[in-house]
């Protein structure tokens, strides 16, 4: 069984081809008034959702592109936002 | 012959005095020792498929305690020691048999940190030492001792407290021991929902009906995250699939558990003969628990050119489970934080096998009194905002699915 995400430049390929760059948390929080719970909460925390996630991803073995998509983390496979399979 | 049940179906109450979510060897121990040494026998463990059916019975059932940082040894420690006296006060034969491990050191740099690890060992009073390469031959004759290899063999650590059990028997052990005690195990039962009130735990709801009570504990393995972020609770932990596998039995040539880091192979030869062997985790995080041709294809090969003589020997089963790692390569065991009267038990990665009975152990003493005792201090979840992880791995919070 392979795993396969769409690339925005290079189109579909391996996800071994591709760094997980974590769950997508929004923008980053202000630096004015940042204390270390926010920061913890932005950097290392996870929800760790069950179903589609919204996730960083970098081409890394290829054009080094980073972008987003949704991943089934139950099955592996790409989705759109509202979970059906690309 | 009348067979008898290891553990009777009892009915779901309305209210117990502590919940376990997860009935795999961390939650059966809790329980089991909340009973047999707290006197709290009105615990219930909610299993949503079956008892042992996850990490519990996924592992490769390696047992040690050669980590890196002291207070990671001393609690592995006791608990490699608690397993004989678990196995007695059961009367429930686990079958541990205490081979020894070797862990070899591929580089001068992974030797050096062999070193560190070993004074760290011998300073806590735990058996471990350091091999040179002559000495890994003579303890794994099979090993490919050649230069000429991916990663040649530069020496070793060797832990000869460490060893193996049968996963199986302990989960079983666990459960009839917690059974007798009075406690109540809950198969088929999925945790929805937990209850709060005022910022108290009060109870949980669960596919069969409505539970109140005051104490519940998150014992889930892998599932941790998905059931903490119900009270929208986000935990430093990746739920990450890790695969092993079986070879067809062999007559013993392995007498020692072996793992290598640079190869990303550990190996182990059963009772029955049979080498079980594994390591890969998914490089990012999920539920699937598949195994795939990928990895199959680089254990054979990594396998092989460790040990050569395997080249040939068939594999018979592959398979996956989930292990929950945290940054720092060290457990999270919280209690009455962030909501009162939830108990966090997190964050095991490959460990959770190995600890399983000590946990269960100290986790019970933390229900029942509330109070943390002295040896899971380091443990704490607060750590990560405290930035004060446990020295498990070099630096901070590196640890994720891209390493």
């Amino acid at each position: 069984m392979s795993y396969i995400i769409t690339c925005p430049i290079c189109g579909k390929r391996d996800l071994y081809e591709f760094r997980f760059g974590n769950e997508d948390r929004g923008p980053a929080p202000k630096q004015e008034r940042l204390t270390q719970e926010k920061y913890v909460q932005q950097v290392i925390m996870h929800a760790a959702v069950v179903g589609p996630q919204k996730e960083w991803w970098c081409h890394s073995s290829g054009c080094g592109t980073w972008f987003t998509t949704f991943r089934d983390t139950t099955t592996g496979r790409e989705t759109d936002e509202n979970g059906t399979v690309k | 012959m009348k067979l008898k049940r290891l553990w009777t179906s009892k009915p779901l109450k309305a209210s117990y005095d502590a919940i376990m979510i997860g009935g795999g060897i961390h939650g059966l121990a809790t329980a089991y020792f909340l009973a047999k040494d707290h006197g709290i026998n009105n615990v219930a463990v909610i299993e949503r498929r079956f008892v042992g059916y996850g990490g519990s019975s996924r592992n490769t059932a390696i047992v040690r305690a050669n980590q890196r940082s002291q207070s990671n040894v001393k609690f592995y420690d006791e608990g490699l020691r608690l397993w004989p006296k678990l196995i007695d006060d059961l009367d429930f034969n686990m079958m541990f048999h205490n081979c020894g491990n070797l862990n070899t050191a591929h580089s001068e740099s992974a030797l050096s940190a062999s070193r560190l690890s070993v004074s760290t060992a011998q300073f806590c009073g735990v058996q471990s030492e350091l091999l040179d390469r002559k000495q890994c031959k003579e303890l794994i004759p099979a090993l490919n001792m050649s230069w000429d290899i991916t990663h040649p063999v530069f020496g070793g650590m060797y832990h000869p407290p460490g060893g193996v059990l049968r996963h199986d028997g302990v989960t079983w052990g666990l459960a009839r021991g917690a059974d007798k005690h009075g406690v109540h195990i809950h198969q088929l039962t999925e945790v929805l929902k937990i209850n709060t009130s005022q910022g108290k735990v009060t109870g949980v709801v669960t596919n069969r009906g409505e539970i109140t009570s005051p104490k519940v504990m998150i014992c889930a393995g892998g599932y941790g995250n998905s059931i903490a972020y119900k009270l929208g609770i986000r935990l430093p932990v990746h739920p990450l699939t890790i695969q092993a596998m079986v070879t067809q039995p062999l007559k013993p040539l392995l007498n020692h558990v072996i793992s290598s880091g640079a190869y990303h192979v550990y190996a182990n030869q059963t009772l029955k003969g049979e080498i079980a062997t594994g390591a890969h985790m998914d490089p990012w995080p999920n539920y699937t628990t598949n195994t795939t041709a990928h990895y199959f294809r680089h254990q054979a090969e990594a396998l092989t050119e460790l040990l050569p003589c395997f080249k040939g020997v068939k594999f018979m089963r592959h398979w996956a489970g989930l292990a929950d790692m945290s940054p720092d390569m060290a457990p999270i065991m919280e209690g009455n934080y962030p909501i009162e009267g939830l108990y966090l038990d997190v964050g095991w990665g490959y460990f959770g096998f190995k600890s399983g009975p000590i946990t269960g152990k100290y986790m019970a003493e933390y229900v029942a009194k509330a109070k943390r005792p002295e040896i899971l201090e380091a443990f704490s979840l607060k750590r990560f905002e405290n930035f004060r992880p446990t020295g498990e791995t070099a630096g901070a919070y590196i640890y994720g699915p891209w390493n």
